[in-house]
């Protein structure tokens, strides 16, 4: 009986974040992996959907675009993931010794990664235009000859945005590594000081072996989070007719809700799905493996 | 040796503000442009402090037919407090469950709410949309609410506070007679009220700066959320640049004020969940 009651309380607890779930994780989640194995216009409606097997997944390993997507995305996790993590490392090694104005200098680091990704693509986007601001200090400043077309080359597209990724990481990073950075036991930075190990030395060989865990995790989430990018793409690229900088999201994005080609756009997302999880998996496997404690 | 110290620091300190002032720069132009007249943004030689002021440009942004600032602010407020109201009260209730009542298949769903850490929103993008066309959610703000209720972060996160909780406390107050959900309401969830406040600007924010679910579920201008807002002026053929940094400048400056309020809960969150890993 009493059982029984603890059994009912428990499903009463959990019923509303079950339920929420359910419908809109769970379901889409399989939904998803169904609809990658058909064809399916949505404006058809559901007596459309056609079963076509693995021939969309076929279909993406000879897409130029879809693989152009992959690509970048993996330029663009390349790019920013190191750089971000290495910046953010020493910031938050200078800031955590003696510092003044600690605070308000972390306040200013920190305020690209809470801001909305929209706004500040749409600043970049101005400040990269032909006759922005950056195209204005490399003509005054550095007398360039001629200034690089940013917005209108799908190579130098890139730049921008990786900038703004790079930009908007290294709040959230500075903010980990400070904290881990403290976590760091005083007596090791003594013991250190006995054998030599002073300044650079004392870094190399104490810090940073001993926050090894926080930047594994750092370099797994920072690289899921650049596997997801699209606000930034989504906004640089608007109104340009540039489209070789797509990511895999944009490229979702656009088979789904610009071409109506749900099959073939879930045949895409369930790739990212894959390698979001691959990312994860190796991030369990590495954690015992590279991470010294 | 400690005068050496205080001059290291003070020129580590005015490095850092260099560097600093570099990272908030783009911002800087920002507000700069958003008070300049339409002709003036990319004039040159630039001017950081605008020639005449033109707070005009609020006031049109703010009050605009189609899109306004304020229609905008309204919109992404009513969502985002329902949607990080809900998150965390469901989160709540799942965490305790897990935490501190006894049932079967505990375990399994809560592995299974793990799991969906995995998932990200983007993979489940487009059977949401249909889901949300059959159910009549297509073009109204539930669509980015009902969602966003189910946290799997807040949950874990939530769950780690309870068991941390002495169990003591609840079987004092199972021979008064209190059962789960007195315990809950009355003892346990008011203990956790630091990491609730934590999950609550976490999620304040995530939800404030949403772009993608808006795009493609909120196709009427005046459902917009602010960062469809921003996006809105970009597209206008008037090519009103000033007006896309004042409203860039509306949307990212409560969330700016929100940090320094709680800038403690916000850093203590981050880093908790980063440095346990």
């Amino acid at each position: 009986m009493r059982k029984r009651k603890e059994n009912l309380t428990g499903y009463v607890f959990v019923a509303p974040a079950l339920i929420v779930f359910l419908v809109f994780v769970a379901f889409p989640f399989f939904f998803s992996l169904f609809l990658s194995l058909t064809e399916w216009n949505f404006l058809s409606g559901w007596g459309g959907i056609q079963w076509k097997g693995l021939e969309n997944f076929a279909k993406l390993a000879g897409d130029q675009n879809f693989r152009q997507a992959v690509v970048n995305t993996v330029i663009y996790t390349v790019a920013t993931v190191p750089i971000s993590i290495l910046i953010a490392l020493v910031l938050a090694y200078v800031l955590n010794g003696k510092v003044y104005l600690k605070k308000t200098l972390r306040l200013a680091f920190f305020i690209p990664y809470i801001s909305n990704m929209v706004a500040l693509a749409a600043v970049f986007k101005f400040m990269f235009r032909d006759d922005g601001i950056i195209n204005n200090v490399l003509l005054n400043v550095f007398h360039l000859q001629e200034v690089p077309r940013w917005l209108s080359n799908s190579e130098l597209n890139k730049i921008p945005i990786i900038l703004i990724l790079i930009w908007t990481a290294v709040g959230y990073e500075l903010i980990v590594y400070m904290a881990a950075l403290q976590n760091v036991p005083k007596e090791l930075y003594e013991a250190g000081k006995l054998d030599g190990a002073t300044g650079f030395k004392q870094f190399v060989h104490i810090t940073f072996p001993m926050i090894s865990p926080t930047t594994f995790y750092l370099v797994v989430v920072r690289m899921i989070a650049a596997f997801k990018v699209f606000s930034a793409i989504n906004i640089i690229t608007l109104g340009t007719a540039t489209r070789g900088n797509t990511s895999l999201v944009v490229e979702i994005y656009q088979d789904a809700f610009q071409s109506y080609k749900f099959g073939y756009a879930s045949a895409e997302a369930v790739v990212l799905f894959a390698i979001i999880l691959a990312i994860t998996l190796f991030n369990f496997w590495g954690q015992k493996k590279w991470v010294h404690y | 040796m400690k005068k050496r110290d205080i001059r290291i620091a003070i020129l580590k300190t005015v490095i850092l503000t260099l560097l600093a002032l570099l990272f908030v720069s783009p911002l800087l132009w920002m507000v700069s442009s958003s008070l300049k007249p339409a002709s003036e943004v990319f004039a040159t030689p630039f001017h950081l402090i605008p020639e005449t002021v033109k707070w005009s440009n609020y006031v049109t942004v703010w009050t605009d037919d189609t899109v306004s600032m304020i229609q905008a602010y309204f919109n992404t407020f009513k969502i985002v407090i329902i949607a990080t109201f809900g998150q965390i009260v469901i989160a709540s209730m799942a965490a305790y469950a897990f935490a501190k009542v006894d049932f079967r298949g505990k375990n399994i769903i809560f592995l299974l709410f793990l799991s969906s850490m995995m998932i990200p929103t983007q993979v489940t993008i487009i059977p949401r949309f249909m889901l949300f066309k059959t159910m009549n959610l297509y073009n109204t703000h539930w669509s980015i609410i009902l969602p966003t209720l189910f946290g799997a972060t807040s949950i874990f996160m939530l769950r780690q506070f309870y068991m941390g909780l002495p169990n003591d406390l609840m079987e004092a107050a199972k021979i008064d007679g209190a059962g789960h959900f007195r315990i809950f309401l009355q003892i346990m969830m008011p203990l956790t009220k630091s990491a609730m406040i934590t999950l609550v600007v976490l999620a304040f924010i995530a939800s404030w700066n949403e772009y993608l679910s808006p795009l493609i579920f909120l196709t009427k201008e005046k459902l917009f959320t602010v960062s469809q807002a921003i996006r809105w002026y970009l597209q206008d053929d008037l090519k009103r640049y000033e007006l896309v940094m004042a409203a860039s400048t509306s949307a990212i400056l409560p969330v700016v004020i929100l940090f320094i309020t709680c800038q403690k809960y916000f850093v203590e969150g981050i880093a908790t969940s980063g440095v346990k890993g």
